[in-house]
């Protein structure tokens, strides 16, 4: 047994995968120990924002102002309101409004926006111009405004009793916050999904239900391939073609079939994550029941098996000491791909929209769903869906290396 | 002295690991064959022989290498000939090979005469088909196999008939010499003596002229075969003629081999069970001195200190051991006597 | 030719076989669970309804059609003798078409989309598990963990990242749909280019995470079959290695055909996913349409022709894997 341990850790591609593998667990783990907040907790109102870290605007105005000079803070601060595109846009309407093109100069900020002042003008009708460019000219034109202005900008808050409004500081261009000195400072490294929650701590839990998930599925797959592989190798006959018949009905109707008939049919207030794991399992224990009985079949004339049988053994002592031990690494092997089988079968479903009732915990199938349900892939919020799909593929991605490894290590034939 | 069929000088060849260690399996060995005899080679599993059997081939492909040495055929010196000129001079035409499990040895989806046509269009482009067949049909007679054999599948014949039918098709082209690596290991009894006699007669009508085989079982060779020779850690440690290598055999190696086999009087089967205490060296890093010290009862400190030769013990035996032949034959003696 | 046709009568029969236990399963894995599976249903659809008249007659269409009131048995040769006239009733998110309707618009386009996609992917697949097994070295050593990795890959996840790369990013290729939304399905070229460009998005990440998975089995498959002892004896018998290397990968593809029999099932389940991602108009879509909408009898309909066609797939290969195999012959004849 130390043995086969050790021998199965000499293989690179085991210990790559259980590596990954290891890593997912600890950070599903420990993460939720030390950022404690709710998974499912709606904390940003509107969808989709960026990963980032959200500074508080508030506590930044109270927060101690440090003056710091920076020779190209107004040329970054123009860039952001003013880019390529724009300046472009502002050439092509000058020029359509009737400016020459020659003193158009696209990349002098100043003198830009000085014709575009004093020449813009929301109501001038230019040809061929569509409804959505003449609103882009305007929010455009608003954005601008004040864009080389060098003054702060005052702040201001009501006055109770007179509702006068009272100043109550300057905020002027140099000022800078220290962030550390910001009492809310929200990290938001995935940003938030569609309904406003933090994407990292949803993926966490996820990845944690989901794996969950998983290993239900999975154990329960295996065994009842293991039993039902057993017993209809080792006993052979009739409960043999009985066993063999069904298996392979189920081998050929297809198991998504089932899982979908199945989950409708439950509906969904019943179908918690627990229930649509025992479902996964219950119609994937095909390929488990047909390998194990075949290896069973080429175990049961062996002399060691014979011997035992001679002995008087009963056919669990036999099954569990002469059989078992043998096709440990198999059903080891069986158990690892029906977990990630079973990851996969959830987010299968999910997307289908038969996953887990969505109100209590997420799984990586429903984060899958509501990002394609939000169209966060055309939005272009990669930050919903390509996490979801990065964990999926690496926890599949190591069981699978972990399998290769084993399978190279058990049937040597493939080992060079 | 017959003239040499098959000489071998100082072959050496080598397992290359995936993680690019050297293994030299078969280490600095000469042998001869000479027409009309055949030679046995013996050792337990692991012993190099049968990647001898591979190395005498003269045909290398990964993971086994090719190092130094000669292998002469008919006169021909083959160890350095272009690979793809061995192919098609030698192999199958001047030296043939039966596999260790015959049982595996034809392709499964493949009809026998099918088979046996591309063994004749790998030497002989321009046979037709007709002649094949009846090329086939006339040897399959000679020795005794029905000829519906050529027109079936390999899982349609027992595992008897499929090794009868690999000897022959090794022997179709008729080489020189045959290389037999454990052919009947697999085999039920009856099934056994078959090809047992099946090879003495393909030596007896001159259809091959001399042959090796190779086995674990050295009764077996006893029955079959001229000289015998005994390999451990890929070296020869000791050569002899069979009637002289059963009885008095030198080497405490091969004294282990016939001291655990060859004891008929006594039941064979009980003396099976004492087979020589240890494993055979891990051949990645062999010791300096003799291979067999850490298993060997005769050990001495200078065993272990330099490469023991291969010393002449007259009357054309060798053996590979610092002690002198006299006292180890005496100790066997002893021995046998004591049980 | 015995062998052959006891082969394809023993098959014929297991399809038929499978074929009744698909009908029993989706006819009474629905009526398994507790409950009353109308009652069930126009509860669910009469969400959000106030009109108590409508949620009647609702449940008067249900009970007719699923026949409640009769028997079990007579309910399912009612439901067998239906779907044999192609009479699924009528679909109640897409009321007033009739589910065979909504049925016979889509399932060319999964047909069309997935069979070819599928074996595209197998021979692909297959070639380089065998050019891996064969080559060995770098070649073997990039491919292998790349396979493992691709094929790790759900075929959603497959379909969502070509999406993103090649439609959204690059937008070289259209990101949803069979046809431009502009277009009426017509024999025009601009139809036709229209679809053929849809297509490619869907078909290539059903090839690719296919490849994978295949690659994988073949090169197990080869490095097995390489290793065999009959590789070893035709060497030495001095056939050209190139004639070896087609014995062995004719024998390593055998098995890949039967496993591409098993595994057609759980492919084209996966591909049906990925159709949603691309909102292709193909069954995939159809069953989500069918579970937002509580669509009882459109789920009930499409599982059962993915499952016919599962299965009549399943018949082919394992129909023309007797051909290939002479073992098959060999065995079926005694």
């Amino acid at each position: 047994m130390k043995h086969t341990i050790r021998q199965v850790f000499r293989s690179g591609k085991f210990v790559v995968g259980f590596s990954i593998f290891m890593g997912i667990l600890l950070i599903v783990t420990f993460y939720p120990l030390i950022i404690r907040d709710a998974p499912l907790k709606i904390i940003g109102q509107g969808t989709f924002f960026a990963p980032g870290i959200y500074v508080n605007v508030y506590d930044s105005m109270g927060s101690p102002h440090y003056t710091i000079l920076l020779d190209d803070a107004a040329a970054k601060r123009i860039a952001d309101k003013l880019d390529d595109d724009d300046r472009q846009a502002i050439k092509e309407w000058l020029v359509a409004a009737g400016i020459s093109e020659d003193a158009i100069e696209i990349e002098n900020t100043e003198s830009l926006l000085d014709l575009w002042v004093n020449n813009f003008d929301p109501t001038t009708r230019i040809p061929g111009m569509t409804n959505a460019d003449r609103n882009y000219y305007i929010r455009l034109n608003t954005a601008l405004d004040g864009l080389l202005s060098t003054e702060g900008a005052i702040v201001a808050s009501v006055n109770p009793e007179t509702g006068a409004l009272e100043e109550k500081g300057v905020i002027r261009q140099t000022d800078y916050v220290n962030v550390n000195q910001v009492p809310n400072v929200r990290v938001l490294p995935l940003g938030t999904d569609n309904f406003g929650r933090d994407v990292l701590t949803e993926l966490v839990q996820a990845t944690a239900v989901s794996l969950r998930i998983g290993i239900v599925a999975g154990l329960i797959a295996t065994f009842i391939g293991l039993v039902l592989g057993l017993v209809s190798g080792y006993i052979g006959g009739l409960v043999d073609d009985v066993i063999m018949f069904i298996t392979n009905l189920f081998i050929v109707i297809p198991s998504f079939v089932l899982l979908i008939l199945i989950s409708f049919s439950i509906g969904q207030e019943q179908r918690g994550a627990f229930t649509i794991a025992v479902v996964i399992g219950f119609t994937s224990w095909v390929w488990t029941a047909r390998a194990v009985r075949s290896q069973v079949i080429s175990l049961r004339n062996r002399d060691h098996v014979n011997l035992s049988k001679l002995s008087g053994h009963s056919i669990a002592h036999i099954i569990a000491f002469d059989i078992l031990p043998y096709i440990a690494s198999y059903v080891v092997m069986a158990l690892i791909l029906q977990i990630s089988s079973g990851i996969l079968a959830e987010a299968g479903l999910s997307i289908l929209g038969l996953g887990p009732r969505t109100t209590d915990v997420p799984t990586l199938g429903l984060m899958m769903n509501w990002a394609m349900i939000y169209q966060a892939h055309i939005l272009g919020k990669w930050w919903a869906y390509f996490p979801v799909i990065i964990v999926i593929a690496l926890i599949a991605f190591s069981m699978n290396l972990m399998n290769t490894g084993l399978d190279q290590v058990f049937n040597p034939a493939l080992r060079d | 002295m017959g003239n040499a069929v098959l000489e071998v000088n100082e072959l050496t060849t080598k397992y290359i690991t995936r993680f690019g260690e050297n293994i030299y399996a078969v280490d600095h060995v000469s042998l001869k064959v000479e027409e009309g005899k055949s030679l046995g080679i013996a050792g337990e599993s692991g012993c190099g022989k049968s990647t001898l059997a591979l190395s005498l081939m003269g045909y290398y492909f990964p993971p086994l290498y090719y190092t130094s040495g000669q292998i002469i055929i008919d006169g021909q010196n083959i160890s350095g000939m272009d690979p793809d000129e061995v192919r098609k001079a030698i192999l199958g035409k001047e030296i043939a090979y039966i596999p260790q499990s015959a049982m595996n040895a034809l392709n499964p989806t493949q009809r026998i005469i099918n088979f046996i046509e591309d063994v004749i269009e790998a030497h002989k482009p321009y046979a037709t088909k007709k002649e094949i067949y009846d090329q086939a049909k006339s040897l399959f007679e000679v020795l005794g196999l029905p000829a519906e054999v050529l027109n079936k599948y390999p899982v349609e014949l027992s595992g008897g008939m499929k090794q009868r039918t690999v000897i022959a098709i090794s022997v179709i082209l008729s080489p020189q010499i045959l290389i037999a690596d454990e052919p009947s290991s697999a085999l039920d009894v009856t099934s056994q003596k078959m090809v047992i006699k099946m090879l003495r007669n393909l030596m007896d009508s001159g259809l091959i002229k001399s042959m090796i085989f190779i086995t674990h079982e050295l009764p077996l060779l006893y029955n079959v075969t001229d000289d015998i020779m005994v390999m451990y850690a890929g070296q020869i440690v000791e050569k002899a003629g069979a009637h002289e290598m059963v009885f008095t055999p030198i080497h405490p190696y091969s004294q282990g081999l016939m001291g655990s086999i060859m004891v008929p009087e006594s039941g064979l089967r009980d003396k099976k069970l004492t087979a020589i205490p240890g494993v055979p060296p891990n051949l990645k890093n062999p010791p300096s001195g003799c291979r067999f010290a850490e298993r060997c009862k005769y050990v001495m400190p200078e065993c272990r200190v330099t490469s023991i030769p291969l010393r002449d013990a007259g009357g054309g035996r060798a053996y590979r051991c610092i002690l002198p032949k006299e006292f180890l034959m005496e100790a066997y003696e002893r021995e046998r006597g004591e049980r | 030719m015995k062998g052959y046709r006891n082969y394809f009568a023993n098959k014929l029969i297991w399809f038929g076989i499978t074929l009744v236990a698909a009908f029993v399963l989706n006819f009474f894995l629905p009526r398994l669970m507790p409950g009353n599976p109308v009652a069930a249903i126009v509860a669910r659809l009469a969400q959000g309804m106030s009109n108590t008249a409508g949620v009647q007659a609702i449940y008067e269409q249900y009970a007719k059609l699923f026949g409640t009131d009769k028997t079990m048995l007579e309910q399912f040769f009612l439901y067998v003798r239906n779907v044999f006239r192609g009479d699924f009733g009528y679909s109640f998110s897409q009321y007033p078409r009739t589910v065979a309707d909504v049925i016979r618009a889509s399932i060319w386009w999964t047909i069309f989309l997935q069979f070819p996609a599928i074996i595209v992917g197998w021979v692909l697949g297959n070639t380089l598990g065998a050019m891996a097994a064969y080559r060995k070295g770098g070649f073997d050593k990039v491919l292998l963990p790349v396979s493992i990795f691709v094929s790790s890959l759900p075929a959603f996840g497959m379909a969502v990242i070509l999406l993103v790369i090649f439609g959204v990013t690059l937008k070289w290729l259209p990101t949803s749909g069979g046809y431009g939304y502009d277009l009426i399905p017509n024999l025009s070229w601009s139809f036709i280019w229209s679809v053929i460009v849809h297509y490619q998005l869907p078909f290539w990440s059903i090839v690719l995470i296919t490849i994978g998975g295949q690659a994988i089995g073949m090169r197990s498959m080869a490095i097995y079959e390489l290793n065999a002892d009959y590789v070893k004896y035709s060497r030495f018998m001095g056939i050209k290695d190139g004639k070896i290397v087609r014995y062995v990968f004719r024998n390593a593809m055998l098995p890949q055909v039967t496993g591409l029999a098993l595994a057609v099932g759980t492919m084209v389940g996966g591909a049906l996913v990925a159709e949603i991602i691309f909102s292709y108009p193909g069954l995939g879509s159809t069953i989500l349409t069918a579970v937002l909408g509580q669509d009882y009898p459109l789920i009930s309909a499409t599982t059962l022709i993915v499952t016919i066609m599962v299965l009549i797939a399943n018949f082919v290969i394992e129909i023309i894997y007797g051909f290939l195999d002479p073992r098959i012959k060999a065995a079926q004849a005694d």
